[in-house]
């Protein structure tokens, strides 16, 4: 999996690529972590290129909306179509928010 | 990642046990299931069942040691794919119910997924045993006086229908 980190703003997006399973998950739980402790509460992790999630994945997923609605901040997902067949699947898709493209979820923040 | 047997409709794989190997493996298994198949949302649901067997054989049977062996046995016939995971770690003593649980909690949905995405998944533990019985001359005994576990199995069968 591919990890490239970038800054819109006042916005952290996280662009992951590849296979998002159990041998990435510590890596990016402790980077999602930092960011999220550090960042501005606006967060955006785009899952547009991701090939395969696991459960472990998605506990890390869970661990960053956690830690944003901690902080009064806000996570938005992109996903692809294998990405959102797992969050459905597990039913998180009625917690997280979920957007379809990167530019469709910064014109949410840039909204606010 | 070892072949160690194949043929038109069967073959075996062996793995470390190790979250990377796990990834290669259900890789190569996704791509051998939409040829067998000719459906990739059907390759999906197998790997997506897979991943989580596996990573609960690294998790909860071998404690994330790496340098366990697992097995993966795939056999596909007329319009039926079998795949059993074997370990030599920790037994399961009970296989648990798949439901989900509260949206809080990071875990405990694999079992949730590999119900949703099979049609059919039982667990087993196979214990090879040696037993002893010393007879002295004109006894009789008919109970064995040590049973010993040398090995053991565990078996998780999933079953697919495309």
């Amino acid at each position: 999996m591919v990890m490239n980190e970038q800054k819109h703003d006042d916005i952290d997006v996280i662009v992951l690529s590849g296979r998002f399973v159990m041998a990435d998950s510590p890596e990016v739980r402790e980077r999602l972590k930092v960011l999220i402790e550090e960042g501005h509460g606006k967060m955006i992790i785009d899952m547009e290129k991701v090939s395969f999630i696991d459960s472990s994945a998605c506990a890390v997923l869970i661990s960053a909306f956690k830690s944003m609605q901690s902080k009064s901040g806000r996570l938005i997902l992109v996903t692809s179509p294998i990405v959102q067949s797992l969050i459905e699947l597990t039913r998180l898709h009625t917690i997280f928010e979920i957007l379809p493209t990167l530019p469709d979820a910064l014109g949410v923040f840039s909204l606010n | 990642m070892l072949v160690t047997d194949q043929s038109s409709t069967a073959m075996t794989l062996k793995i470390s046990s190790n979250a990377k190997e796990i990834s290669l493996a259900c890789e190569a298994l996704h791509a051998l299931c939409v040829y067998v198949t000719g459906n990739e949302k059907c390759a999906f649901d197998v790997q997506y069942a897979l991943v989580e067997a596996l990573n609960n054989v690294v998790e909860h049977a071998y404690g994330y040691q790496s340098d366990h062996e697992i097995i993966i046995s795939w056999l596909h016939q007329d319009n039926r794919l079998q795949i059993e995971i074997i370990d030599n770690g920790r037994s399961l003593t009970v296989l648990p119910k798949p439901v989900l649980p509260d949206f809080e909690a990071e875990n405990g949905r694999g079992w949730w997924i590999i119900s949703a995405c099979v049609d059919e998944y039982y667990y087993k533990v196979v214990e090879n045993i040696e037993r002893e019985c010393a007879l002295r001359p004109g006894e009789k005994n008919d109970k064995f006086d040590t049973t010993l576990v040398k090995s053991h199995q565990n078996i998780l069968t999933l079953i697919k229908q495309f």
